[in-house]
Order: structure tokens, then C-alpha cells, then sequence
């Protein structure tokens, strides 16, 4: 039934006609270009990133039918304030450092402005009641919470804006100077790529396999062919190149040819006026596969007899032991030994924003440039990787911003799939998936399954380690030696041992394939190794930060693969974390009898950053209008890599705020300078801006004048290029694991403080504290706010997420954190000048999550004396523990 | 544990192994680009345009390739090909018929110039 409604929006008054279907963040989106109101959760209500205001109540518009809503009054985002002229709650957001990626920010902002109209001073309590439906991945909910209370002083004018703001003049270093892309997120004019509008897109549905490990015999896309809209079907054979996204080993396709590897495998692709008619032929789509036997687990593919998933590689595909000393030796003379096992689940990274890309042609010849745009966090990479694909050199490859990444956009996901179909079809392509295929198509984090073996004398110093790690790569290679490597690289975490013993081992199954996934790797080995420095600290009766800190690695030691290391400022961070562990333990003896019990955890974490062989470039140029321009292809789904680019630059030229800026989206005009990945863009990218910085300051200084015009007038260069490489570039030996590793270390000691449900087995994060050492800080706000959403990030991975292969379909099945089970948490930061950081400083955003879990593990441990060997702690498994103890 | 030659075939995919060329250690990645362009020399380019069939290097192969280097120090990446048309003036056609393994793998290649990087 249509129907003719007046609705009023942002002050405007509109006649719309509707069926009783219509939501209202169609409406906006579609039909009045509004996309502040973001799409997350395939309007299910689970994300709020689509609250508007109706009639002064934030709502929830992929829920509102615009049927319903005759004479109503709507605010989105863009009728609240504009980059030029803000609102103060915008201010407030920008100002408190609430907004990362920002996908969720113009659904965050609605709710404040909707709970402020009602209740300018709300507490703590009314804030989480409030925005119980509003999700975040970034942030922890932290600075969400301090953004809205800053709101509302700002609304109630006790402070202004300009009170608290950081003048372009302040000091450059140390100062949270507010991110250049933060107040068009907060204004919802931040193009994510499902914002894209391009007239007669063709919107794409993909034909995936319903199973785990099939043949494909054969593909009948006739009837799809004619259905209503389609404009057709395209399969394997009409990809033009390799039709391989290779990262390092060719073995994932685009669109599969001949076999699928796991459930969700692109088969076909069909292209189509509408989203919903592509839909609709997608089923009429008809394969014939011939199922084979699905590998489910590492012990299935390696069994003798196993079929092969991968023709020409074996399902055991990577192996790389560690050997140092002798560690057999080594644990016969021990005082104290410890063996036990540890499970990590697969998990998804989960970034708020579904998978979206666009593509389109520029020209209609044999040249004609194909553009191309993505949410990679490298986009020079893949476009490489897709000139190979499709066959097609002539690419650009324009990042659009980001709604969270957390490793998931080391990976081509429906890039490749929108690029091919905007090839074959020679119209522009719109691919927006939904969540629940966005979380079906996407890499995820490896599962560890580990055994370990740590061994101390008698002074509790750490004599030996033996790990066995066996990794499910899932279907497809990516980056899993990588990842298997960087936890081998860091295995020894903050530690000194001098006698390793260590396997770790990479297998291809038929489950989702790992990749990238903040700190990828080392999480999982560390939630092994941490346990195990609790198991044997109780053991030898030496309380768990002392010995911690009697085992640190000292300069002039050796790392696990035999670097020996300049610096290693973990014993300033147990004595800073001390004071706070000392009080937690004496709160926390407090609760110690009846249901729920309270109990305190440690872990540590050393993070290396900067792989031998590491290079980065960067450029910047001096513009007609004296401000400088950094040019680098430096991704920031949300880390604030604008912010540290830009301080940089006005660091070092000496120039105020406003006369910095940074372009890094697009493949025409950045250098190409590695992946948004292993926390290396401050210390890679950021040092070799400020290589290059130095050489435009040296020249303005010889020149004696900042402006374009006085160089000019002197010939000088205006453009300068700089590096940075790490001084090692040798891999480790393949025999033994030993050779240079990470140039750079952050560290890190987390405290946890829970309370155990002892009859429901629930967990609750009462606080998290960290004490980091990351060097010289660039921004405080943004350093923080790293560690609120890794710490965040980090109890998910510990209390309540896994992924499960078609049944974790939305944000409730995957049980996404919320403000409810967000929790307080402190920072306490120590700067020791890294000797080749830039400026001192070094990475920190994985770091945030890698030690997180153990802490709330042990805490677990110490609340009600049992261990939880396999991840998540879920109450199940708490209660399961329990049991078994009583 | 995979046997030795399956370790050795994905180290080489993987990324970067050491060769002795004109008499200095380069390391060289999966295709055999350079892995830092700053290892380049004349020298270099000549041994591995002779390995590759060229057995000259004609001052017009020499234009191609100091393109790529200037284009490269300049931008901090590799051009396309229609940066590379315009820039150097001669034809995708003429320069791929210069080069026996084509203008990537064989222009870019000698000329130092790396693949992006991907996590290794």
C-alpha cells in the first residue's frame, strides 16, 4: 500500500510517497542523499548507527517506518551542525577524543542530543542507559561517556569550546591537538563507501557456496540471466587475468573456478538495477557441486590420507621451530616447572561498517582507468595485487573512510569483486554487502592450539620454554606465516629465557582463513605464556608482578630469536603499575567470601614494531598557499594517523596547526608506503616524514623564509622525499628461529580486576589499568584512546567472543561489547625516547590488546582458583571450571 | 615438520632473499624486484638485463630506466603506464618490445624500482 506522508526534515518540509515497508534510513539515505545515518546491522536495531530524532526521541531509523510518521518532525546529523559551524555536542565529541573510525559517531552524537534536551547534567548511569543500543569498536565507550558529560558543561556553559581546545600554536608534541578528519565524522559528511552515489550504479549479489569443501560442476545462470533488472551474471571465466588475490601465496580467488574451500566462497556474481533484484536471481542461480570432505580442524588436515585442499601445497604448509640454548637441559635442572595447554577461538575482527566498495570506469576504451574504491588499508598493494586479478593495469585506487579495521582491510574482500564486475559489465558497480556476508567473507583471527612448558630455578629467574603451536590458517594462505612468525618474534614477551624450545606449525583446514586481526599473533601466545608466568610464580610462591620484573629482559640481552635489544623500559612500568596492583589486591581481599568473588590479574606484553626489512616513504611539498602537504599512503581507519602526521609536520617545520595537512587515500598521489598494519605507521611512516620534513626545514632555514614564494624565488625544491628502513633486513634462519627481529618494542603491563559469579559463572570487568612505555607521545588523547578500545577489545576476545561459521550472523549472535559491558579503565604513561623512534615515539595500537586477556584470565584465577585454558571464558566454560574443581 | 624444499619454496614466496651481484649482497623479493631501491646501480641493472637477454643496454633502454628512477624519487612510487607514455615519450608498445619480459617485469624491474610491500 503506498501512501502520501508530510514529514518535516532538518526544518524542511517533504511530501514523500511510500509503501508501509520503507524505513526511514532508506528514505535518508536513498532518497534525500543523508547518509550520516549509517548502516550496520542489517536493520536488525542492534547498532544504533542509525539514530536520528523523530519528535525529540533518538530512534533507531532502520526501525521507523516512514509510514508511520505523518507530520513528524526528523533531525539527522546534518540538521544538527556543519563542519563550518558545529554543534556543541559535536564539539564536545571532537574535543574528548570520542571519535576514531566515526562510523558510529552521527548515531552516537543523536543520542546525546536527544538525552541532553531532556536532562542537561545526566550521570553516568543515565549516559549507559541511554546509548544501551548504541554500539562502538573503537573506543571502549570510555571517551563516548567523557564526550557526552563534556557536552553537557558545554550546553550548561560552565566551559567553552575554546576554553579546552589546543591553539595551532601550542606546543606540537604532547598535546592532544584534535584530529583533522574528526569533525567531518562528527558531522556525518565523512564519505564512507557506501555514501557514494554515482548514477545508474549497478548494484551487485553474490551466488556463495552453501559448502564447506565442493567441487563446482557446474554453473546454470540462465534463468537468472532474465530475470527482472539483472543485466547478468558473471562467473570465473569472464575475469580477464589471474583472477588470484595473491599476498603471498596465489591461492585465493576472486570468483572460484573449479572448487570452493569454504563456506561463503564467491561463485558467481550477478549485477542488477536494484540491490533487491539482484538478490532475487542470486537464488535462481543453480551450482552443481559435488561435496568432498571438509577438513574441520588442524588434527583432520594433517591425518594421514587427508585430501589436500590446495593442489600444489601440502595442508601442513608452514612450519618454523625457535631453538636457543638447550632447553631440555635447561628444564632437568629447573627448581620449578610448569606444563600446561592453552585454546584460542577463531574470532572476528569486526568493524562496524559492512564490507563495501564501488567501481567504475573513467573513459570507455581499452585505457580507460578503472577506479576503484575500497576500504584497503594498503591500497598500493592491492591495486597491485588487482592489475594481476583482472588483468587491467590502468587502476586508481581511492580508500574511502573507514568504519573500523582491526586487520580485517589487510584483505581484497568485495574490492575485487565490485572492480571485475565494473570490467566486465562496463557500468559503474555498487557492491554493499550485508553484515551477515560481510562477516561470512571476511578473514578473521587465527585460533592458537598451544601446549607449553616453562621451567625456573630456585631464585625464580626463568631458565626455559617449550611451546608447541599449531595454527589453523583456515582455507586460504593470506598472511599465516607472517602471523605465525610475529608470535614466534615476540614469544618471549617482556622476558628473559635463555633456552627456547619451540614449534609452531601452520595448517590449511576448511575454516575461515585467518589474517590480519590486531596484534595477530602475539594475543594468542600471550595468553599461553602469561598464564603460565602465574602458574609458575604461584609455584614458587613469588608474587606475580615481582616476578615479572626479576625476569624482565635487560639492554644488552637477547630476545627470543637471539636480537639483543638497546632498550627495555619494562621495569619502570612494574614499579608505575604498582601502587595501583597494591590497592587492587587489598579491594579486592575484601571480597573474597559468598557468590561473587573478586580477584586481580597481570600480564605483560613487549610489541615489536618494525620487521627487518621494514621501509617506508613518504613526501611532502610546500604549496602555493605556504601550507605543507604530507603525501603517504598511511591508512587511518581510525587510529589518528592525520593527527600524528600533521603534529609531525608542525613539529618539525615549526609552522602552527593550520598550515599542515596530510593526503593519503589515493593511489595518484601518495607514495606507496606499506600496510596500515603491525603498528608500524608512526615509527616507518611517520620517520620517514619527518626524514623528509627535515630536508624541506633544512632548505627553509638556508632560504631563511617558510613561504613557497622564497623558494621558488631561489629555485629550491619544493617537494622532498623521505625513508625510513629498519638497519636489519635478514629473515630468521628456517632451522633455528634465530636472527634480527623488531626494531622497536612497545610495552605494556595490564591489570585486570574482576568479580566471578560463582553459581552463573559470569564475569565482570570491574577496571582494567595499563602502564605504557610506547616513547616519545605524539598526541595523549589519541594514545589513550588506542588503549580504552584494545583493552575493550581485548576482554571480548577474553569473556565473550568467537566466531562460528554460519551462526555468528549479526552483532548479537557475535555478542558485540556495549556500553554495558564497558567498564572503567586507567592509563598510566611513561616516556622513554625511543633511540630510532620518530621523535622518540613508537606504534601502540595492537600492543592495547595483546596482554588484556591473560590479565582477565589470571584475574579469574585469583578470584576463584581456576584456570580457563581455552578462550572465551564464557560462563559455560567458568562454571564448567568450577565444577570440575569442586 | 614440511620437508625442506616446501620450507624453501614459501621463504622464497614470501619475500626476500639475498643475491651477490656486482660483487654486494641485494636483496631481491618473490619476482625478483629489488627490495630497497637504493641497492640499484648501473652495474646492477646491467648484470640483470644481461640475465634477462638484453645484452646491451641502448641509450634508449637507459631513458626508460632513469624515467623510473626519477619518477620513483620523486613520487615514492612506481608511475602507471600512462604516467610512463607521457613522461618518457615513447610508445607502451615501443617499450615493451625494448624489454623481453615486458614493462613491469622488465622495465620496472631493472630499474630498481619495488613491489609494494604487503606484512612479511
Amino acid at each position: 500500500m503506498m501512501k502520501k506522508i508530510g514529514i518535516k526534515i532538518n526544518g524542511r518540509l517533504r511530501q514523500v510517497v511510500v509503501d508501509s515497508k520503507t524505513v526511514l534510513i532508506d528514505l535518508l539515505r536513498e532518497g534525500y542523499n543523508l547518509t550520516g545515518a549509517k548502516q550496520s546491522c542489517d536493520r536488525k536495531g542492534q547498532c544504533g548507527a542509525c539514530t536520528v530524532i523523530v519528535n525529540g526521541k533518538a530512534v533507531r531509523s532502520c526501525l521507523t517506518k516512514v509510514i508511520d510518521l505523518e507530520g513528524a518532525d526528523i533531525m539527522t546529523i546534518e540538521g544538527l551542525g556543519t563542519p563550518d559551524n558545529p554543534h556543541l555536542i559535536q564539539e564536545a565529541f571532537v574535543l574528548a577524543g570520542a571519535i576514531q573510525c566515526g562510523f558510529c559517531t552521527p548515531g552516537m552524537i543523536m543520542t546525546a542530543k536527544a538525552l541532553l534536551d531532556a536532562n542537561l547534567n545526566p550521570s553516568i548511569e543515565n549516559i549507559k542507559q541511554a546509548f544501551r543500543r548504541n554500539l562502538c569498536r573503537c573506543t571502549g565507550y570510555v571517551k563516548i561517556i567523557e564526550a557526552v558529560r563534556l557536552a553537557g558543561r558545554f550546553l550548561r556553559k560552565e566551559i567553552s569550546p575554546d576554553e579546552i581546545r589546543p591553539k595551532p600554536d601550542d606546543p606540537k608534541m604532547g598535546v592532544s591537538h584534535p584530529r583533522p578528519s574528526a569533525m567531518i565524522k562528527a558531522c556525518g559528511v565523512a564519505e564512507f563507501a557506501a555514501d557514494f552515489r554515482i548514477p545508474g550504479a549497478l548494484e551487485l549479489a553474490v551466488v556463495r557456496s552453501p559448502h564447506a569443501h565442493a567441487v563446482i560442476r557446474g554453473i546454470d545462470t540462465s534463468t537468472a540471466e532474465k530475470m527482472p533488472g539483472v543485466i547478468g551474471v558473471m562467473t570465473a571465466k569472464d575475469i580477464k587475468g589471474t583472477n588470484r588475490l595473491q599476498y603471498i601465496v596465489a591461492d585465493r580467488q576472486i570468483i572460484c573456478s573449479d572448487k570452493v574451500r569454504l563456506l561463503g566462497d564467491a561463485v558467481a556474481v550477478v549485477a542488477a538495477k536494484t540491490k533487491e533484484q539482484a538478490l532475487a536471481a542470486v537464488g535462481a542461480v543453480k551450482v552443481d557441486y559435488e561435496p568432498i570432505p571438509v577438513m574441520n580442524s588442524p588434527e583432520e588436515a594433517m591425518a594421514d590420507e587427508a585430501p589436500q585442499i590446495h593442489p600444489d601445497r601440502p595442508n601442513l604448509c608452514y612450519s618454523q621451530p625457535i631453538i636457543k640454548g638447550d632447553a631440555d637441559k635447561a628444564f632437568a635442572g629447573s627448581a620449578a616447572v610448569v606444563e600446561s595447554s592453552f585454546k584460542t577461538q577463531i574470532n572476528h575482527q569486526a568493524p562496524m561498517e559492512p564490507e563495501a566498495s564501488v567501481a567504475y570506469l573513467e573513459g570507455d576504451n581499452e585505457d580507460a582507468l578503472l577506479v576503484v574504491i575500497g576500504r584497503s588499508i594498503n591500497i598500493h598493494l592491492h591495486m597491485a595485487i588487482l592489475q594481476k586479478a583482472l588483468g587491467w593495469e590502468n587502476i586508481r585506487y581511492e580508500e574511502a573512510y573507514s568504519g573500523g579495521q582491526f586487520g580485517i582491510k589487510l584483505e581484497i574482500i568485495t574490492e575485487g569483486i565490485a572492480a571485475a564486475a565494473a570490467l566486465h559489465f562496463k557500468q559503474p558497480i555498487r557492491y554493499i554487502p550485508s553484515i551477515e556476508e560481510s562477516m561470512l567473507i571476511t578473514s578473521k583471527r587465527h585460533p592458537f592450539d598451544m601446549k607449553i612448558k616453562l621451567g625456573a630455578d630456585a631464585n625464580g629467574k626463568l631458565t626455559a620454554l617449550a611451546m608447541d603451536i599449531v595454527v589453523d590458517n583456515g582455507a586460504y594462505h593470506s598472511i599465516g606465516n607472517v602471523v605465525l612468525n610475529r608470535a614466534l618474534h615476540m614469544l618471549s614477551s617482556s622476558y628473559h629465557i635463555p633456552n627456547i624450545n619451540v614449534m609452531g606449525r601452520l595448517v590449511y583446514t576448511n575454516n575461515p582463513w585467518g589474517s590480519a586481526a590486531r596484534g595477530a599473533g602475539p594475543p594468542q601466545t600471550h595468553f599461553a605464556l602469561e598464564c603460565a608466568m602465574d602458574m609458575l610464580a604461584e609455584k614458587l610462591n613469588i608474587d606475580p608482578l615481582e616476578f615479572r620484573l626479576r625476569n624482565s629482559l635487560m639492554p644488552g640481552q637477547g630476545k627470543v630469536t637471539g636480537h639483543v635489544v638497546q632498550q627495555w623500559p619494562f621495569p619502570g612500568l612494574c614499579e608505575a603499575i604498582k601502587p595501583a596492583y597494591e590497592q587492587a589486591k587489598k579491594d579486592a581481599g575484601t571480597h573474597r567470601d559468598g557468590t561473587i568473588l573478586r580477584g586481580v590479574g597481570l600480564a605483560a606484553a613487549a610489541f615489536g614494531i618494525a620487521m627487518p626489512g621494514d621501509k617506508a616513504v613518504s613526501a611532502v611539498e610546500l604549496g602555493v598557499d605556504d601550507c605543507v602537504t604530507v603525501y603517504a599512503a598511511a591508512a587511518d581507519p581510525g587510529e589518528g594517523t592525520d593527527s600524528m602526521l600533521c603534529q609531525l609536520a608542525a613539529q618539525v617545520l615549526e609552522l602552527p596547526m593550520t598550515k599542515v595537512r596530510v593526503v593519503t587515500r589515493d593511489t595518484d598521489t601518495t607514495t606507496a608506503t606499506g600496510p596500515a598494519s603491525g603498528s608500524r605507521i608512526t615509527y616507518m611512516v611517520g620517520g620517514a616524514t619527518v626524514e623528509a620534513l627535515k630536508k624541506l626545514k633544512e632548505v627553509m632555514d638556508e632560504v631563511g623564509s617558510k613561504t613557497y614564494a622564497a623558494l621558488a624565488e631561489t629555485g629550491k625544491p619544493t617537494r622532498y622525499i623521505g625513508e625510513k628502513r629498519t638497519v636489519e633486513i635478514a629473515p630468521l634462519d628456517p632451522k633455528t628461529g634465530q636472527g634480527p627481529s623488531f626494531e622497536s618494542d612497545v610495552h605494556a603491563i595490564q591489570m585486570a580486576e574482576v568479580e566471578v559469579n560463582t553459581e552463573t559463572g559470569e564475569v565482570k570487568v570491574i577496571k582494567m589499568t595499563t602502564a605504557v612505555d610506547a616513547g616519545t607521545v605524539i598526541n595523549p588523547q589519541n594514545l589513550i584512546g588506542q588503549l580504552e578500545g584494545g583493552m575493550d577489545m581485548g576482554a571480548g576476545y577474553a569473556l565473550r567472543e568467537e566466531y562460528v561459521a554460519g551462526k555468528s550472523k549479526d552483532w548479537v549472535t557475535f555478542k558485540f561489547p556495549t556500553m554495558k559491558t564497558s567498564f572503567p579503565m586507567d592509563t598510566i604513561i611513561r616516556e622513554t625516547p625511543r633511540i630510532r623512534g620518530t621523535l622518540g615515539a613508537t606504534g601502540v595500537g595492537e600492543m592495547s590488546m595483546v596482554s588484556t586477556a591473560p590479565a582477565i584470565i589470571s584475574a579469574i584465577k585469583d578470584a576463584c582458583g581456576v584456570w580457563i585454558q581455552q578462550l572465551p571464558a564464557s560462563p559455560q566454560r567458568v562454571k564448567a571450571a568450577l565444577a570440575g574443581a569442586r | 615438520m614440511i620437508d625442506s624444499e616446501e620450507h624453501q619454496k614459501l621463504v622464497s614466496d614470501l619475500g626476500r632473499q639475498p643475491r651477490f651481484i656486482a660483487g654486494r649482497e641485494i636483496y631481491l623479493d618473490w619476482e625478483g624486484f629489488f627490495w630497497d631501491p637504493a641497492d640499484w646501480n648501473e652495474e646492477v641493472a646491467k648484470i640483470l638485463a644481461r640475465e634477462s637477454g638484453i645484452e646491451v643496454l641502448t641509450e634508449t633502454h637507459w631513458k626508460i630506466l632513469r624515467f623510473f628512477r626519477e619518477y620513483y624519487s620523486c613520487h615514492g612510487r612506481a608511475p602507471m603506464n600512462r604516467h610512463l607514455k607521457e613522461g618518457a615519450g615513447i610508445s607502451l608498445k615501443e617499450i615493451g618490445a625494448l624489454f623481453t619480459e615486458g614493462i613491469r617485469l622488465g622495465a620496472r624491474r631493472l630499474a630498481g624500482l619495488p613491489n609494494p610491500k604487503s606484512c612479511f
